[in-house]
């Protein structure tokens, strides 16, 4: 059995211990300006080379890749905005060459046929399965239709015999 | 009544879904649609290969330009070169105008292919590849269809013959120039 004043040590080195992860983890996550590099970097990894085969312009080695990526870098040092670059390149090469195409275009169908398909789906499975069985006619039989049961009966019996 | 409509549903779908198929197979797998095609075409000044000064697009404005990007390493390029010169044998006195685009080459490549090749057009040297960019070109050979109005109006990937040459040119050409 270790002795009270370790045991408190101990605590303070595991509450220091988490304190620190914590402002570690508070510093790495914080929000901080992107620098011009990060910044080209980002754009030219949203943008397709036209020339490869599914590879961003940053990840790609190609020459017109390379062209790419310093028309992106004069942009950005111009001043422009992510918009005002990749709308210079979709001007060019279409929607295509963004590597993820706007969903509110033509592609967004994509996203919305299979969406609706599954609403329908649930809509018809609702539709047979759900909702309450019919509710029992608990209304009492009026004067006349007993009049007509008891002489429907009455035929019946009267046939029978 | 939601059996039918589902019904009526799964039909639509399926009509949808035979339209985009008949629409998507109908479509010429070289034309690939870029932004450019129906609009303006990108001015561009580029010096030329032969050392003559520079060329701007804006010189040509009412006539028809037929843009022809191209390497000396490309060897399509080289297969679609003699359709080249026999269309630019046919319209060189009028006013239709062939203008090569030397694309991701070493000028002295290129000035070599021309000469050993015969192309007699003037060539201009896409240095930094901004006016490819510009235009969306994807590979070459590539070649361009501009209007007397300066609007792109078609685009040919890949090697080019001289029927596609002609009815390329004679489909922007004013009817009195013929």
């Amino acid at each position: 059995m270790s002795p009270p004043g370790g045991r408190a040590k101990g605590r303070i080195l595991i509450g220091l211990a988490l304190a620190i992860f914590a402002v570690a983890l508070a510093l790495a996550a914080r929000p901080h300006d992107e620098t011009n590099a990060e910044r080209i970097d980002r754009i030219t990894s949203e943008l397709r080379c036209p020339v490869c085969q599914g590879l961003s312009v940053k990840d790609s080695p190609s020459q017109t890749a390379r062209e790419m990526r310093a028309l992106v870098e004069e942009r950005v040092n111009e001043g422009r905005s992510d918009a005002q670059i990749q709308a210079e390149f979709r001007a060019a090469y279409g929607d295509w060459v963004l590597l993820s195409p706007p969903v509110f275009a033509w592609t967004g169908l994509v996203w919305l046929v299979p969406l609706a398909a599954l609403a329908a789906g649930l809509a018809l499975v609702a539709g047979r399965f759900g909702g309450a069985p019919p509710a029992p006619d608990t209304a009492a039989p009026t004067a006349g239709e007993i009049a007509m049961l008891r002489d429907r009966v009455a035929r019946e019996e009267s046939a029978d015999t | 009544m939601i059996g039918r409509l589902a019904r009526a549903g799964i039909a639509l779908a399926l009509v949808a879904l035979i339209v985009i198929l008949a629409l998507a197979f109908r479509r010429d797998p070289h034309d690939i649609r870029t932004g450019t095609v129906g609009k303006a075409a990108p001015a561009f000044t580029l010096s030329r290969l032969d050392g003559a000064g520079p060329i701007s697009l804006s010189q040509y404005a009412g006539k028809v330009v037929v843009l022809n990007f191209w390497a000396s390493w490309c060897v399509p390029c080289k297969q679609e070169n003699p359709a080249l010169v026999r269309v630019y044998e046919r319209y060189r006195m009028s006013d239709v105008v062939i203008i090569g685009v030397l694309y991701q080459d070493s000028t002295d490549s290129g000035r070599s292919y021309v000469r050993d090749l015969g192309v007699l057009w003037p060539t201009v040297v896409d240095d930094d590849g901004r006016v490819s960019l510009s235009y969306g070109v994807f590979g070459i050979p590539e070649t361009y269809f501009i209007g007397p109005d300066g609007v792109i109006a078609g685009r040919h990937i890949g090697p080019i013959d001289e029927q596609t040459l002609v009815t390329g040119i004679e489909a922007i050409r004013p009817a009195a120039a013929r």
